[in-house]
């Protein structure tokens, strides 16, 4: 039965069409994936389908009748949730109170039952395996309840369709087992489904159907995935073959270290942390969400105290206090995973972002300096990358996911950084720029930039590290040497991580 | 690479094109606001006896003079995302201790200007230092350093007047220059011209920017955003002194109520001149000519309404409703802003 439809639907945002003729069915009782790389319009036909968007041309429909959501409010009246990629939850309100935040009472003043609030919200999380107390405020949860908690208050308003963006995106692979359990079950009662995701593993793990975009036109509409398999779908969504991992092994450095930590503490909370970074070595931080990894990185860099152990850079102890310092006297950079709240300021200019780092070297005796001197240093930087804007006084804001991550990149390649640290490069970006950072990790390490990877990208941990630390619970809990074979470097690092668990 | 879209790579060597200035003009307030000045002009000069005396147009421009100094005060705060309500109490206890260096102590004019001007930057860096400090928000902090600043000069002034300045003083507040302009605007126009210039070009001014858009990226690109953030609230004493000092230049005495109690008189223009000029009140975006334009209309508007012997009651609600109106601009621009993923 078809619970959603989407037919021939276009829509033109000033300059560009986003989508164009775009059309996709959705069966009761099936996971429908949505995929394309970044800019290909998924986000754009979601808001079309939950009301945020009006399109130009094409209709909606559920269940047969044609629908027009004047915004997602009405969309969720109508039986259509969406659990979006932000988190919408209020932190500070319980769980039960966020999966009924609407429902709260009838009238302004009238009191809320939190008796039968408990009750009814208690349903939805049984029904997820979820097994918290309604009562529990939701800033305790893990990413992954919070996630789950979404999903629990699309469905108590009965949705017969739920669209998930990403819904993996912030999940360690356990809890995305978790999340499919549900939503399998969710499926078998009759549910659709509609799932985005860029990890396509997930997506031939759970989904019967997919729709993929590629420039806002359907590369397929609706197909059944058992009949494709994974190259097929690459290749519909970038029009060419997945370029299979086909590095050698880099042969090792013996080149005195860039940085080293030796038995090092953190006010963050790490122990015994000893790490080598030399000059054109990529070395690989894995560990799950909450492993301690992206802290280290900031602690690195200043902000967090140092309570134990030692700091080397080049074979001198030093003591990093502030970022300004890490990058002005030990040339440490760090690309950050969280690109929007700390990797970029959005609504400055892209000769700006790329800049920043390099303002104060590039003033002059008055501390003034010029567009045009800092864009004789980041222009080369950004061709280089070949980031894509139509100037580079364009509004970082505006750019593609993709291209604000290279911009991300670029303002530490302008500083001439000598170890880079890398946070989950590819979150959010499709997969022609994802290589292209593989690629440009490489050639960095080959012009001897020291590089510090942190990834929860398996895949991409194994396909670029030379060789990889495994971090959990704020400690390493060993090294594993990358060969770029797959299945044993990466039982060997699950091993070293579940090493725990059994002890 | 084939691509569809608007995105395309670089030119090399191609001029730097602005996306749509069209918009950019219209999404900033200074043309609209440009508009209003020219229209409420006409309408007051051809309708109104009186308007364009050589006078009137003297003081209305004087006046213009001190309340931009007075917004770009706040401005320089607001760039951070926060404020500074004491910028009254600054500006009347900068005053004061130039009255002080003057009349008691015996300093000569030129060296008493710079030493209140810095002693004002002083004042702003307590303000600055507590906010970084204590983490706080500056509405809070500058609440209580407004009563303290304003609480501690009326105990050592005894809450008395310096009347006994040296008449250069008063002689540059009555001065007039190329043909009837007031010194005072003018000194607020070259300061506008050289905070432009700040913000523009200098390292400082867009370390200001980059930490008042998005302190935490800012911080990870190895900007001190503390250091940064207390410099702005120097700045903003700084130029609160100089607004001071203009007010008592004005006045040819350092009054202690020259701006109300607790220096509250100065917080609607303060307020009123960067918002109306699109100065964004969440941070990281200035508009230094809006804020001259800001100070412009409202002195224009205030002139005319008096003129029309509206009461003075009526004009402050007047300049209420204009700040409502502000704020609901600038919280339009942030909608947009957001909806364009710029935020």
């Amino acid at each position: 039965m078809t619970a959603l439809q989407v037919s021939h639907v276009s829509k033109s945002f000033p300059g560009v069409r986003a989508l164009h003729d775009v059309s996709m069915t959705m069966t009761a009782g099936s996971v429908h994936a949505l995929l394309g790389e970044n800019g290909a319009g998924k986000s754009t036909l979601i808001k079309i389908v939950t009301g945020i968007c009006k399109p130009d041309s094409g209709t909606v429909s559920m269940n047969g009748a044609t629908v027009r959501f004047a915004n997602p409010r009405q969309a969720a009246a109508g039986g259509l949730g969406v659990v979006h990629q932000e988190r919408n939850l209020v932190t500070r309100f319980s769980v039960g109170e966020n999966i009924l935040l609407d429902r709260l009472g009838n009238r302004a003043l009238s009191l809320v039952d939190y008796t039968s609030l408990h009750r009814e919200a208690e349903k939805w999380l049984k029904l997820l395996d979820l097994d918290v107390d309604p009562r529990t405020i939701v800033s305790r949860l893990s990413v992954a309840q919070m996630q789950l908690v979404e999903i629990g208050k699309a469905l108590s308003l009965q949705s017969r369709v739920l669209l998930l963006d990403e819904p993996t995106a912030s999940l360690t692979p356990n809890e995305s087992k978790v999340l499919f359990r549900v939503l399998r079950r969710l499926r078998d009662d009759g549910v659709a489904i509609g799932f985005v995701s860029h990890k396509l593993e997930e997506v031939f793990d759970i989904c019967d159907r997919v729709t993929v975009l590629r420039d806002g036109r359907n590369a397929c509409d609706s197909a059944g995935l058992s009949q494709l398999d994974r190259n097929d779908v690459v290749q519909m969504m970038i029009g060419r073959a997945e370029r299979i991992t086909t590095r050698a092994p880099r042969p090792g450095t013996d080149a005195a270290p860039y940085l080293e930590l030796r038995g090092y503490g953190s006010g963050a909370g790490h122990r015994d942390i000893n790490l080598t970074v030399r000059p054109g070595e990529i070395v690989g931080l894995y560990g799950l969400v909450g492993a301690g990894r992206s802290e280290l990185a900031r602690a690195i860099l200043g902000l967090s105290k140092q309570v134990a152990g030692e700091v080397r850079v080049l074979g001198r102890a030093v003591h990093i206090s502030s970022v300004a310092q890490a990058l002005h006297h030990h040339g440490i950079g760090y690309v950050s995973e969280d690109r929007k709240a700390e990797g970029l300021i959005l609504m400055h200019s892209v000769l700006a972002n790329g800049g920043i780092t390099i303002w104060r070297k590039l003033a002059n005796a008055l501390g003034l300096l010029r567009d045009t001197t800092i864009a004789a240093r980041v222009g080369p930087v950004l061709t280089r990358l070949e980031v894509k804007t139509p100037s580079v006084h364009q509004i970082t804001g505006n750019l593609s996911g993709g291209n604000q991550q290279k911009v991300s990149v670029a303002k530490w390649l302008a500083a001439g950084v000598r170890l880079l640290i890398i946070d989950e490069p590819s979150v959010g970006i499709d997969i022609k720029t994802k290589a292209y950072l593989h690629d440009l990790i490489h050639e960095l390490a080959e012009q001897g930039t020291a590089i510090l990877l942190i990834t929860s990208d398996m895949p991409e941990m194994i396909d670029v590290a030379d060789r990889i630390l495994v971090m959990d619970g704020y400690r390493i809990k060993g090294e594993v040497g990358n060969d770029r074979s797959y299945d044993p470097v990466s039982r060997a690092i699950m091993g070293l991580i579940h090493d725990r668990a059994a002890a | 690479m084939a691509h569809a879209g608007a995105d395309r790579p670089i030119p090399p060597g191609s001029a730097p094109r602005r996306m749509s200035s069209g918009m950019r003009l219209l999404l900033g307030n200074e043309f609209g606001l440009a508009v209003l000045i020219l229209l409420t002009v006409a309408i007051f000069a051809l309708t109104l006896d009186g308007f364009t005396s050589p006078f009137s147009i003297y003081t209305i421009g004087r006046q213009i003079g001190i309340d931009t100094m007075i917004g770009l005060a706040m401005m320089a705060v607001i760039v951070t995302g926060g404020l500074d309500l004491s910028v009254g109490a600054i500006g009347v206890c900068s005053a004061m201790f130039f009255g002080w260096l003057m009349q008691v102590m015996g300093v000569p004019v030129l060296v008493a200007v710079p030493l209140a001007v810095l002693f004002g930057a002083g004042l702003g860096f307590v303000n600055g230092f507590t906010v970084v400090m204590s983490g706080v928000h500056s509405f809070i902090i500058t609440l209580a350093s407004m009563s303290i600043f304003f609480g501690v000069m009326i105990f050592l002034t005894r809450a008395a007047a310096f009347n006994g300045l040296p008449p250069q003083v008063q002689a540059f507040g009555k001065m007039r220059v190329l043909q009837g302009i007031s010194p005072l605007l003018l000194i607020a126009v070259a300061v506008c011209a050289a905070l432009v210039v700040f913000y523009r070009y200098s390292t400082l001014g867009r370390q200001m920017l980059a930490a008042g858009a998005n302190a935490r990226a800012a911080e990870l690109s190895g900007i001190r955003t503390g250091r940064v953030i207390v410099a702005c609230h120097m700045l903003t004493g700084l130029l609160a002194a100089i607004a001071g000092l203009m007010v008592t230049a004005r006045t040819g005495a350092a009054v202690p109520s020259m701006a109300g109690q607790l220096g509250q008189d100065w917080l609607l223009p303060a307020f009123l001149a960067p918002v109306l000029g699109g100065t964004l009140l969440s941070g990281g975006r200035v508009s230094v000519i809006g804020t001259l334009l800001g100070a412009t209309f409202i002195n224009i508007m205030t002139s005319g309404l008096l003129l029309m012997r509206v009461g003075e009651f009526w004009i402050l609600a007047f300049l209420g409703v204009m700040l409502l109106i502000a704020v609901l601009a600038d919280r339009t621009r942030q909608i947009f802003l957001t909806s364009r993923g710029m935020i």
